[in-house]
Order: C-alpha cells, then sequence, then structure tokens
C-alpha cells in the first residue's frame, strides 16, 4: 500500500467514522458557504433587480425634436431607440399631442403607445380597462370629474384636421386614469386611432423612454443618440434620473456593508467551531507523535481533512446560498437571480481559507505539546 | 552491550524534582521492571527513556546515540525508529480499524503494509479482529492491539506503562505472556508498574522513591528470568 | 457545590468558555445590527427618496384643469381661483404635520421681458414666484424654514440661491437662459398685464441659472412676494408641492383614495392615523379653505413599492443572518458540549444524576453566552450606526424590540445547542467514556 492510500485512509476514515463531530464541523462550513454565495449573488444581483424597480417612476430619459420642429418621425425615433442596450430597456413611448373641442372647450388629447406607456409609466391607475380598440379613450381623471365621464360613458369631440373640415366623432371611454400629474387633465388614446382621425401618421411630439441604467450610463446613451441621429433631441429627466443614482447608491452601499459584515462574522464562527473541533482532538495529536509521526505528517492530515471538509462544505453551502438567493430574489423581486460562475468558485476559496486557517491554528499549537503531557493526563 | 544508559539524570518542574540524579544502563535483550508509588517519578523516568521528554540534567544514551541533546523533530524520529510504547490506556486512534491502527505506526515510519500488519495482529491473537473498530474490542484485546502496535517497527526498546493496570487477570496474564514470549525472542523490554506481580515476571527490578532510584543491588536476589 | 461546581468550570475553562463567548459576542453584535438596520431601513429609505420631489400636490378646488394643458395661453376659460399664501403655516397643524417634510406655493405669471436699456421688442416669459427657504411660524409656535431649495436638491445651479427677501433678484432656467443669452449678473425688464389691462413692472438681475431637466428650465424663477405684486394678486399662490413621508399604500389607502366617505368609521379611523398619502392629502384639504389635494402618483407609488421591496430585502437578509448566526453558535456550544464526553461520564460515575449534570452544563453554557450576548449587543448597537452613518449619514435609531428579541436568541440558541448534546452524552454508559471507548 502506498502512502498516498494511507494518508486518504487516515483522513477518510477519520470523516467517515467521527460522524457527529464531523457534521458539526460541516454544518459550520456549509453555513459559512451558505451565506457567502447567498449573501454574494444578493450583492451582485442588487443593483440590477433594484434597478427595474426604480423604473416604476417612470421615463428617465425623453426624445423631443431637434431644433424648430414640433414634431419628431417615429422612424427616427426607433432608430434612436435602436441604440439602447434591448435588455436594459423597458420601453419606449411615444406621445403625440393634438387638441380637440368639447363643447367649444378645448382639451388636449394625446395618442400614445398605451402598450408601452403601461410599462414607462407603471403608476397610472386605471378605473376600468384599458383601451383595445383604437376608438376607445382613457379620461384623465380632472377631465372625467369636469365633464362627468366615467368608464363605459362615451363623449363626443369635435375634431379640427390639418387638412379637410372639422367634424365630429364619439369615442368610448374605456376607463378613467389618474396618476397626480399631466395625465389627470389628458384624454388619453391609441395613437393609431388618433392618426385615423388627424391624418399626418408616424410622427410625435415626444417619446418617453424607460431604461434600467445609471445616470450616468444615460448620459453616454444620450450622447450616442444625438450623434447617430440628429433629427432628435435626447433629454435626461434629471429628477428621475438622478435620484435614482443616488438612492440606489445607498441602496448598493447598504447592502454592501450588510454583506461584509455578515461575512466577516460568520467566518470568524465557522473559524471558531472549526477550532473547537480542533482542539479537542489534542490527544490524538499527542498519541500519533508518540507513534512516531512528525509534524509535517500531522498537518497533512488535519489539512486533507479540513480540504475534504471545506470542499464538501462549500459545495453544500454554495447549493444552499444559491437557493436562499433565489428565494430573496422571488419573493422580492419576483425574478430568478442570475448567479456568475466566478462567486461559486470565491466561495469554494472562501470555504478552503476560513477552515485550513481556522485548523492550522490549533493543529500547529497541538503539535507543539510535548506528547507525553497530553498523553498523561486522564 | 548495554542498549540505554541514563547517567545523573535529573528532572524539574519549576520549584519540584521529579527525578534526582538517576544512573542506570540496560543490556540488550534484558526484562526491566521499574517500580514505585504514585507520583515516585515513574512516569516522568518513562517519558525520558521513551523520547517524549527531555531531562534537564543528565545523559540519555539509547543504542550508542546521545539523545539529552536532541530536538523534539529528532527525537521523534528516534521514538518511530527505536521505541514501541505501550501505553496502559491503550490510546488507540478510534476512527481507524484494528490493522489500520497498527498500519498508522507503519505509515509514519515508512511505508504501510497491511500483510505485515495482518501478521502482527496473528502474533497477539488478533487476526480474527481486524477489521473491528478499538470500541468493538474488549480491554484485553485492545491492550494486545497496542502491543502489536508497538511491534510492528522491530523497535530496539519495548516501553510499557503500566500495561496491565486496566486489564483484568486473564487478560493480564495473556499480555504478560506475550511479553515473555518477545523476551524469549530477544527483545529489551522496560515494563512501569506498581504491581509487584507484574514486576515479578521481569529479569530485574529497580525501585523509585521520591525520584530517587534506591539501590538496585537490594533487589539483586530477584533470580533473572524468575517468570519464564 | 452546584456553583463552585459552575465557577470551577468557568474559571478553569477560560478559553473554551471565552471562544463560545467570542462566538456568541459576534453572533449577537451581528443579529442586533442586522435587526436595528432592517427596523429603521424604511425610515431611512423613505427619506432618502425624497429626491424624487413632491408627492402631494395641492390646488385651488374647481381650478380649471386647463392650466396644465400645452398651448393653452392664460386668458379666456382659466379661472380665477387661488390659494391663500396666509394660510400655509396651517399645514404644520395637521395630525401628520411632523411627516411634512417640505412644502412650497408657486404662482405662475405670463410676463414679456426685456433687457434694461435694449430697444428690442419685449419677449413673452413666464414668471414662477415661489419661496425659496422660507421662514415660517406655524401656529402651533413651531418653526420651520421651508421651500424650493429643499424640494428640488436635484437642480443644478451656476450662481447662488435667491433669498426670499430678495426683491430684486431672480435666477433663469437653462432653456431659457440659452434662449434668450441670459448670464448671471444680467439686468431685465420685466412687465405684465393683468386682464383689465393694469401694466406693472419690475426690473430684476439674474442671480442664478438653473438646470432641472424638466418644464421649468423654460422659466424665470422669482421670489414669491416678486410674482405676487407684478400680477397684482397679493397673497395668492396657484399650487403647493408638497413632499411627505408615507406608508405604503395598501387596498385601504387605495379604497380610501377614491372616496375617503366610503369607509367604515373604524376603517376610517386607522386610515386617518395611519400616513398614507391619501390621508395625508386629505387632512391638507382640511386646513386650507378650497382647496384639492392630489397624491402624485409617479413618486408617491413608486415610492410605497421601493420601501416595501426594501424592507422585504432587509427582512430576508436579517432573517438568513440570524438563522446562520444562530445555526453557528449553536453548532459551537454542541461541539463545546460534545468535548466533555469524559467529564460527563466521570460525573455519571462519581453518581451524579442526569439533572444535575444537564443543569451544571446549561447554566455553565448559559452564563458564557449571556456574558457573550451583552457584549455584542452593544458591539452590534455599534455596527448599527456604523452602517447607518455611512449609507444614510445619521445614526440607525435604537429600537428596544431589539433586546427582547436577542434575549430569545440567546436562549434559544444555548438551549437547542446544548440539550441534544448532553441528551446524546447521558445515553452513553460511563465505562465506555472513561475507558477512552
Amino acid at each position: 500500500m502506498n502512502r498516498y492510500a494511507m494518508f486518504s485512509k487516515i483522513v477518510l476514515s477519520s470523516l467517515a467514522r467521527r460522524r457527529s463531530r464531523m457534521l458539526v464541523a460541516l454544518l459550520a462550513v456549509g453555513i459559512g458557504g451558505t451565506v457567502f454565495l447567498g449573501m454574494g449573488a444578493v450583492y451582485y444581483d442588487i443593483p440590477r433587480q433594484m434597478g427595474r424597480e426604480f423604473r416604476s417612476y417612470g421615463a428617465n430619459l425623453i426624445l423631443v425634436p431637434a431644433g424648430e420642429e414640433a414634431s419628431l418621425s417615429l422612424e427616427d425615433a426607433a432608430r434612436a431607440t435602436a441604440l439602447l442596450p434591448a435588455e436594459q430597456l423597458i420601453g419606449a413611448t411615444p406621445f403625440r399631442y393634438e387638441t380637440m373641442y368639447y363643447n367649444m372647450q378645448g382639451l388636449t388629447v394625446a395618442g400614445a403607445d398605451l402598450e408601452a406607456a403601461r410599462k414607462t409609466s407603471p403608476y397610472w391607475q386605471v378605473e376600468g380597462d384599458w383601451p383595445r380598440t383604437d376608438e376607445e379613450v382613457l379620461a384623465g381623471l380632472d377631465i372625467a370629474e369636469h365633464i362627468r365621464l366615467y368608464a363605459g360613458s362615451s363623449v363626443t369631440l369635435e375634431i379640427a384636421p390639418p387638412e379637410g373640415r372639422r367634424f365630429k366623432k364619439e369615442l368610448r371611454v374605456s376607463g378613467v386614469v389618474r396618476s397626480g400629474g399631466a395625465e389627470d387633465g389628458f384624454i388619453l388614446m391609441p395613437l393609431r386611432g388618433l392618426e385615423a382621425l388627424l391624418g399626418n401618421p408616424g410622427r410625435a411630439n415626444v417619446v418617453e423612454i424607460s431604461i434600467a441604467a445609471t445616470g450616468e450610463q444615460i448620459s453616454l446613451l444620450a450622447e450616442e443618440i444625438r450623434a447617430v441621429v440628429p433629427e432628435v433631441t435626447p433629454r435626461l429627466v434629471r429628477r428621475i434620473a438622478d435620484s435614482e443614482t443616488t438612492v440606489l447608491n445607498k441602496l448598493q452601499v447598504l447592502v454592501y456593508l450588510v454583506t461584509a459584515v455578515v461575512l466577516f462574522l460568520t467566518m470568524i464562527c465557522v473559524g471558531t467551531t472549526m477550532m473547537t473541533v480542533v482542539m479537542e482532538r489534542r490527544r490524538e495529536i499527542g498519541l500519533k507523535k508518540a507513534i512516531g509521526a512528525g509534524n509535517r505528517a500531522i498537518i497533512a492530515e488535519f489539512m486533507g481533512e479540513g480540504l475534504t471538509l471545506a470542499l464538501a462544505g462549500g459545495i453544500l453551502g454554495s447549493f444552499s446560498g444559491y437557493f436562499f438567493a433565489q428565494a430573496v430574489s422571488l419573493s422580492v423581486f419576483g425574478r430568478g437571480v442570475t448567479l456568475p460562475f466566478f462567486l461559486v468558485l470565491l466561495t469554494l476559496g472562501a470555504s478552503l481559507s476560513v477552515t485550513i486557517l481556522a485548523s492550522l491554528i490549533p493543529v500547529t499549537r497541538a503539535t507543539d505539546v510535548e506528547p507525553a503531557l497530553v498523553l498523561r493526563g486522564e | 552491550m548495554n542498549i540505554l544508559e541514563l547517567h545523573d539524570v535529573s528532572m524539574i518542574y519549576g520549584q519540584v524534582q521529579a527525578l534526582r540524579d538517576i544512573t542506570l544502563s540496560v543490556r540488550q535483550g534484558e526484562w526491566l521492571a521499574i517500580m514505585g508509588a504514585s507520583g515516585s517519578g515513574k512516569t516522568t523516568l518513562m517519558n525520558i527513556i521513551g523520547c517524549m521528554n527531555k531531562a534537564s540534567l543528565g545523559s540519555v544514551i539509547l543504542d550508542g546515540e546521545n539523545i539529552s541533546r536532541l530536538n523534539a523533530g529528532d527525537l521523534t524520529a528516534i521514538r518511530r525508529d527505536k521505541i514501541g510504547l505501550i501505553f496502559q490506556q491503550f490510546h488507540l486512534i478510534s476512527y481507524l480499524t484494528a490493522v489500520e491502527n497498527v498500519m498508522i505506526a507503519q505509515y509514519y515510519h515508512s511505508m504501510a503494509d497491511e500483510k505485515e500488519a495482518m501478521q502482527a495482529l496473528a502474533r497477539v491473537g488478533l487476526e480474527q479482529r481486524a477489521r473491528h473498530l478499538p470500541r468493538q474490542l474488549s480491554g484485553g484485546e485492545q491492550q494486545r492491539l497496542c502491543i502489536a502496535r508497538a511491534l510492528i517497527n522491530y523497535p530496539k526498546l519495548i516501553l510499557a506503562d503500566e500495561p496491565t493496570g486496566n486489564l483484568d487477570e486473564t487478560n493480564q496474564s495473556t499480555v504478560l505472556d506475550i511479553f515473555h514470549q518477545l523476551h524469549a525472542e530477544g527483545s529489551t523490554i522496560i515494563v512501569v508498574t506498581h504491581s509487584p506481580e507484574v514486576a515479578a515476571h521481569a529479569g530485574r527490578t529497580i525501585r523509585l522513591e521520591f525520584g530517587r532510584m534506591l539501590d538496585d543491588s537490594a533487589w539483586k536476589e530477584t533470580p533473572p528470568d524468575s517468570g519464564s | 457545590m452546584f456553583m463552585r461546581m459552575i465557577l470551577g468550570a468557568v474559571t478553569r475553562q477560560k478559553r473554551k468558555l471565552l471562544m463560545m463567548a467570542c462566538t456568541m459576542a459576534l453572533g449577537i453584535s451581528l443579529a442586533t445590527a442586522m435587526l436595528n438596520v432592517m427596523l429603521d431601513v424604511g425610515d431611512k429609505m423613505n427619506q432618502a427618496l425624497k429626491t424624487y420631489g413632491a408627492n402631494i400636490m395641492v390646488t385651488p378646488r374647481g381650478a380649471s384643469f386647463l392650466t396644465d394643458l400645452y398651448g393653452v395661453e392664460e386668458g379666456g376659460g382659466i379661472s380665477n381661483k387661488y390659494l391663500l399664501e396666509s394660510e400655509l403655516p396651517g399645514m404644520k397643524t395637521i395630525f401628520w404635520a411632523f411627516n411634512l417634510v417640505d412644502f412650497t406655493p408657486y404662482l405662475d405669471v405670463q410676463a414679456a421681458f426685456s433687457r434694461e436699456n435694449a430697444t428690442s421688442l419685449p419677449a413673452p416669459l413666464t414668471l414662477i414666484g415661489t419661496w425659496f427657504s422660507k421662514h415660517i411660524e406655524a401656529p402651533t409656535g413651531e418653526e420651520v424654514d421651508t421651500g424650493i431649495i429643499n424640494l428640488k436638491s436635484w437642480w443644478k445651479l451656476r450662481g447662488d440661491w435667491l433669498s426670499d427677501n430678495d426683491s430684486e433678484g431672480a435666477m433663469a432656467g437653462s432653456a431659457l437662459a440659452a434662449k434668450y443669452g441670459l448670464r448671471t449678473g444680467d439686468r431685465i425688464v420685466v412687465e405684465t398685464a393683468d386682464s383689465s389691462g393694469l401694466r406693472r413692472n419690475a426690473s430684476l438681475t439674474i442671480r442664478a441659472i438653473f438646470s432641472s431637466g424638466d418644464k421649468e428650465d423654460e422659466v424665470l424663477l422669482v421670489p414669491l412676494l416678486t410674482a405676487q405684486t407684478l400680477a397684482g394678486l397679493p397673497d395668492k399662490v396657484r399650487r403647493v408641492e408638497v413632499s411627505a413621508l408615507t406608508t405604503p399604500e395598501n387596498d385601504l389607502a387605495r379604497r380610501a383614495a377614491r372616496n375617503p366617505h366610503s369607509l367604515s368609521r373604524q376603517d376610517w379611523e386607522v386610515w386617518y392615523c395611519t400616513a398614507y398619502v391619501s390621508a395625508i392629502a386629505f387632512q391638507i384639504e382640511e386646513v386650507l379653505t378650497e382647496a384639492r389635494a392630489k397624491p402624485v402618483l409617479q413618486v408617491a407609488e413608486s415610492e410605497g413599492a421601493i420601501l416595501q421591496k426594501t424592507q422585504l430585502l432587509m427582512l430576508l437578509l436579517t432573517l438568513l443572518s440570524l438563522a446562520c448566526s444562530a445555526l453557528a453558535i449553536s453548532n459551537l456550544v454542541t461541539a463545546n458540549v460534545m468535548e466533555r464526553s469524559t467529564e460527563i461520564g466521570l460525573l455519571k460515575a462519581l453518581g451524579a444524576t442526569d439533572m444535575q449534570i444537564s443543569l451544571a452544563l446549561l447554566a455553565e453554557m448559559l452564563l458564557a453566552t449571556i456574558i457573550g450576548g451583552l457584549i455584542g449587543y452593544f458591539a452590534g448597537l455599534g455596527l448599527a450606526a456604523v452602517i447607518g452613518s455611512t449609507v444614510f449619514g445619521s445614526a440607525v435609531a435604537t429600537k428596544g424590540l431589539v433586546i427582547p428579541l436577542v434575549a430569545l436568541l440567546i436562549l434559544l440558541v444555548t438551549l437547542g445547542g446544548s440539550l441534544p448534546a448532553i441528551r446524546l452524552l447521558l445515553r452513553l454508559r460511563p465505562s465506555e467514556v472513561l475507558h477512552g471507548r
């Protein structure tokens, strides 16, 4: 039997036959691994996930016509939107504002891509339904109260297209929209419906864009749009973009600090547990020395055990940590977590170094002890 | 030829002088018993002979080599090569089987060899129990295993500390029988004991009292090899 | 004897128990810090989210929605309803007055301006009067400074903010400044005409150029008094923006937002006494004559969502760290107890009953863990303070609730860690243990 076979036999027997103690140690390393990977994954993923949450504040970038133009073409807007990274883009909603008349009073009617608007303005509250056809509209809360509109009623508007005669059109109100902002004073309708009534399709006054990115990133993207599509002028909605950067930074620092504290303390806990488990074996170390084991052989055996434990615990911890991070991500954000592979390696590395370090200290101290002292006592 | 020579060996722990000026020589093939009451210094003496402690004063020559000035690492090497230790509490490694407990001594010495380890077990009558863990063995069996482990590297000197202290009479005589056999084969044996009965089997007995060796001539009347 | 045994164990096994106390201290400091941060994170995040601006908009009741619309000029069809500036300090008397972080009134005036000594035709512009950092005294005697400086923290400024009694100062929006080439230090003459044809004018100095990234970039900002004088509307304001600390909305709040009077009496009281944005808005309507306070959903709703997510996230992280420190400590306690199999065997051999042994061990473990826990609690407060001041720039409030939680944790962890191990050891026969098995 060669040396390595005997070595691994000693190590494996020690692990397999001292089950309860090893379970204690394994559990300790496993906990460390769980915390490490779980917190690591959360830390890594939080800004991304939270960034998406912050998009509930609505558009953080708008496209307006360049120069003195009153409107921009949707094709130009689409070219500009295509420059934005698709995985970060939440939505882009073109708005076209026109004036129509109700009882001779002017009303602003906003034509919008309402599907996209639900993504870029998730805070709108609609009582009733979103329009399903091009002839249905949403009434802003203030207008609805003023001229007594409600979901299911209809409104007759007088329309003055740029070419042709004025005509009247009855539209069905599918719902009342409440936002607390300017929308409360608008009639909102699908852009295609507005184009059908007024002609001159493919134009918009403004395109609202919601993109999951930091203020700096958006500024860079805006620069790019300005350079590539000169027909539109991108403008940062500073209130939204800057605040997001500030708040998100705070959140990230918070999670970072919490992660650091938790990791540090857990690693120390794991370390002390390992130390206790090893300290218990002073007598065994003394005995091995008495029957002729050199310090190196003893340290090698303990390191072998530690290594096996650390690997097993690290893998165990990686799994449970992943499930933890997944559970957090699902319950908080309703989305799965993305786990970079290097984090798993880092977890294994951390559990290895903590275990080795934690066993090295008591083992080297135990090997300093003369075997006679250890064996005599009982 | 003397396998072991002690010259004026003293051991001092702080204020306490555990051993005073011990001078002793042991011949090759001799069976020596060291007797004494608790606290007489016999374990201290055994630790010095067994290379587990260094004497405070005096010189120890083992197999022609002065070991009294060696460092801990060299002492470990000497212990591994020249001494087989047998303990009162057996001190087996709980998570290794009987044969593995023997093999671990081989492993630290040079190379683990299962066949040889099995032969050593057979010699103490444990070949049937080779795959058992220490806690599955009786006290006598554990002590025999301990002896098998001590013998496996062909030590120059077998050192036993109260080898029968934890055993009943039957097991005691089994163990002593093994000692007789080893003695007959020419092994040098030193047994530390407080039991006159066990000491009576030895070829020579010395007595320790308060760390001093009583004149061992006073015990000369014990006939050599009285137990064989 | 019992005491002597425990004291003996504690004093003579210093190293091991010290280690246990240390681990306990670490674990408990972690738990304390996390619990404190978790319980306070809502308030802290709420403060941080205030940078998103006002979440309540107050307008005169019955004011035409047309004022907000694009392209509709001041004049025909615009109602002449206003709020009264003198009533605004009354907002500090509402139930949730303490939660009103900042508020500021606005009065917009259509005007024309020209550079001083210039001959060109006056250009049209919108003038908005507001508070910058107005010192007001509430009817309750409370004194606060509030205004646009606090409310619009994200604005970028070239030059300094105006002061409220600077009757000759103005701030130009960046778009307006770019359009007419205005620079700080420029002097302009602003002229207004009201419906009766009466003209008023004032000469102002541009003290700063601001950039808000919003519609305000196209206006000229002046102290409220200047705007009121120019418009001939003393004590009048058009709207008030309010930034309030609020509780995330729930079903009750949404029902109430539609119609507060539809609630049952009990629901009403719960709603009124909770800092929902709708409740605060309702209370503002109560103190201002003919006012309509509307939550700005873009801010209010998102705030709620983000607060909830943050709190949930912290809750889960706290649970993880609690569970882990509990496991780690009880694990260590187990290791510590198991190590003492020989001692337990010996005690049994000496004739101690299982009860006596368990009590002795438990008392010893508890002593070590409680001392460790105490140290840990205070260390945890320190940690929480560090986290609070690093992240939010203000210390985390110490919550009394944490103390019983932590005490419970210590007790559970110690008992949970030692009892199974003690039971395991008691089952061993003394001879086995003593003879090294």
